[in-house]
């Protein structure tokens, strides 16, 4: 085949109807982007659940050495673990608990704010001073109050903590950016949507003469469709570069960059979750350009 | 070349059908006229051969093969065996004569070399040679005629299709144009031509068939544009 023509045809549709195919980028950079950020503010989400247990568990703080709540005179027996292991045990509303160590506490807290405070001669925190824990999940978040009140008033247990008071606010902030991205960017890719298909109309009409005659002569439907397709591609690798980018941007600088901050406490996600961001990105691009052109052209040039 | 088997077609929405149970056999190398008054059929005949449109009914063979069930994608390789003029030329204005013959070529992927040696000639038999660096509007109406032709010919197609070819030319401009399809009727090509200019088509003394309301009221060989007394 002689592309000859396509390409020339593809620098003149790019040039001759600029104003158009530069609304298209930018509307494909700014909804792509958002969609990036729905998967970033998503990933983000599912690695803070992991970090605190899900938002069906309670946690059940048990005493230990020095402890703040006087209720605890001492660290919390093995005679008091088995009894309040069994109230668990024999509690309809759980789900499934499991016993987390003062070591693997520590290993969090160490994950979480960096090896310096936790090791050297005179550490600030070792695993004594971490809290022994059950991690309860209920069957149904909302009869918290019957496993509270069995546990609570138990010896050897410090306090109970509803994970969902300390975490919802977090994963609903979290949740409701994640929506509000997708939102935006399905509105948005509505509108790119549209953009495209009048561009491929305003570019057809331009056209109607050259296509006419290829169509007459015998030029075959794909070759009279390809500068078309070319176009599309060429608007969309540029509206995925630009949202890559901008995602990149707010990786290094929003949250590699962020230093030591106060939000420390929180696990943020990495640069796996930009791939895969970008990834998703990477795909929705060309899709959103391709497949209405695919569908117009085969509309306006129909043989 | 060109046959037609009972073909009837009609368009949505019009009570009477544009062409009604047609048959006409055109053989290999014929020069034809297809004349009648303006909404007798012309036009639908000549997008039937085409394959712009495909018949209500009946069947219609264009160069062997039955257009009712060519597929789409068959399409351009049929239209590639047809070569088409335009009472309205429909030239490329951006493009010189050369670019615009050898248009035709490009699109359908003739390498270069092909293109090198079929435009100029091409150009030469049209009457052209010389003139492949001007721009269509640099061309008189009959010029440009010729480009149009050219660029129908130059793929040396089985059939050539002219619609209304003359209609924006002057008498003397005609003739030239009418000995120019005549010469490449000579090399074989199937000529068929509708119009509306009686001198011509008495002067010719070719095939007539002349269409009335979708019907073939004559079909004359070496007829004139009237009916003969």
């Amino acid at each position: 085949m002689q592309l000859r023509y396509v390409y020339s045809e593809l620098g003149q549709g790019l040039r001759r109807n600029l104003s158009m195919h530069l609304a298209v980028v930018l509307t494909l950079f700014v909804s792509l982007t958002l969609v990036g950020m729905g998967v970033l503010f998503q990933q983000q989400a599912t690695k803070a659940a992991e970090q605190w247990g899900n938002q069906l568990q309670i946690t059940v703080f048990l005493c230990r050495n020095g402890d703040s709540n006087p209720v605890c005179p001492s660290s919390v027996t093995d005679a008091q673990k088995t009894e309040i292991e069994q109230v668990v045990q024999d509690n309809p509303e759980v789900a499934d608990y499991h016993f987390e160590s003062s070591e693997t506490a520590l290993d969090k807290a160490k994950e979480l704010y960096g090896e310096e405070l936790f090791s050297g001669d005179n550490p600030a925190i070792t695993a004594e001073d971490m809290p022994q824990t059950i991690w309860i999940t209920l069957d149904d978040p909302e009869q918290f109050e019957g496993i509270t009140s069995a546990v609570k008033g138990l010896d050897g247990v410090s306090r109970v903590q509803d994970m969902r008071k300390v975490i919802a606010p977090i994963l609903g902030a979290l949740s409701m950016l994640q929506w509000v991205a997708l939102v935006t960017a399905s509105v948005l890719v509505l509108a790119a949507l549209l953009l495209v298909a009048n561009t491929i109309r305003l570019a057809a009409f331009a056209r109607r003469k050259e296509i006419g005659i290829m169509r007459l002569v015998g030029a075959s439907t794909l070759y009279i469709a390809l500068p078309f397709l070319l176009e599309a591609l060429v608007t969309a690798v540029i509206g995925v570069l630009l949202a890559g980018g901008a995602l990149a941007a707010v990786q290094q600088f929003g949250i590699e960059g962020r230093g030591d901050d106060t939000l420390k406490f929180i696990p943020w996600i990495g640069w796996d979750e930009f791939w895969l961001a970008a990834a998703a990105v990477g795909i929705l691009g060309p899709l959103l350009t391709l497949l209405p052109t695919l569908v117009l052209t085969r509309k306006y040039l129909k043989v | 070349m060109i046959r037609f088997e009972k073909v009837t077609k009609a368009y949505a929405g019009h009570p009477h059908p544009a062409l009604d149970n047609i048959s006409v056999d055109v053989e290999k190398g014929e020069f034809v006229f297809l004349v009648g008054s303006s909404g007798s059929g012309k036009s639908t005949f000549l997008r039937l051969v085409l394959r712009e449109y495909r018949p209500t009914s009946g069947r219609v063979y264009v160069a062997g093969k039955e257009i009712n069930r060519l597929a789409s994608w068959k399409v351009p390789r049929l239209r590639r065996d047809i070569g088409t003029v335009f009472q309205d030329f429909r030239l490329l204005p951006n493009k010189t004569v050369t670019e615009n013959v050898a248009f035709a070529l490009q699109v359908i992927g003739k390498s270069r070399k092909e293109i090198k040696d079929l435009v100029p000639e091409t150009l030469e038999l049209v009457g052209l040679s010389g003139k492949g660096d001007r721009m269509p509007d640099e061309l008189s109406g009959g010029e440009q005629q010729r480009v149009a032709v050219a660029r129908a010919f130059v793929n040396r197609p089985m059939i050539l299709i002219a619609d209304e070819p003359t209609g924006n030319l002057d008498p003397t401009t005609s003739v030239g144009i009418m000995k120019l399809l005549d010469r490449i009727n000579r090399t074989g090509t199937t000529v068929v031509m509708a119009t509306h200019d009686s001198g011509i088509v008495d002067q010719m003394r070719k095939r007539v068939i002349e269409l009335e309301n979708g019907h073939v009221v004559r079909d004359q060989a070496q007829g004139v544009y009237g009916h003969q007394a």
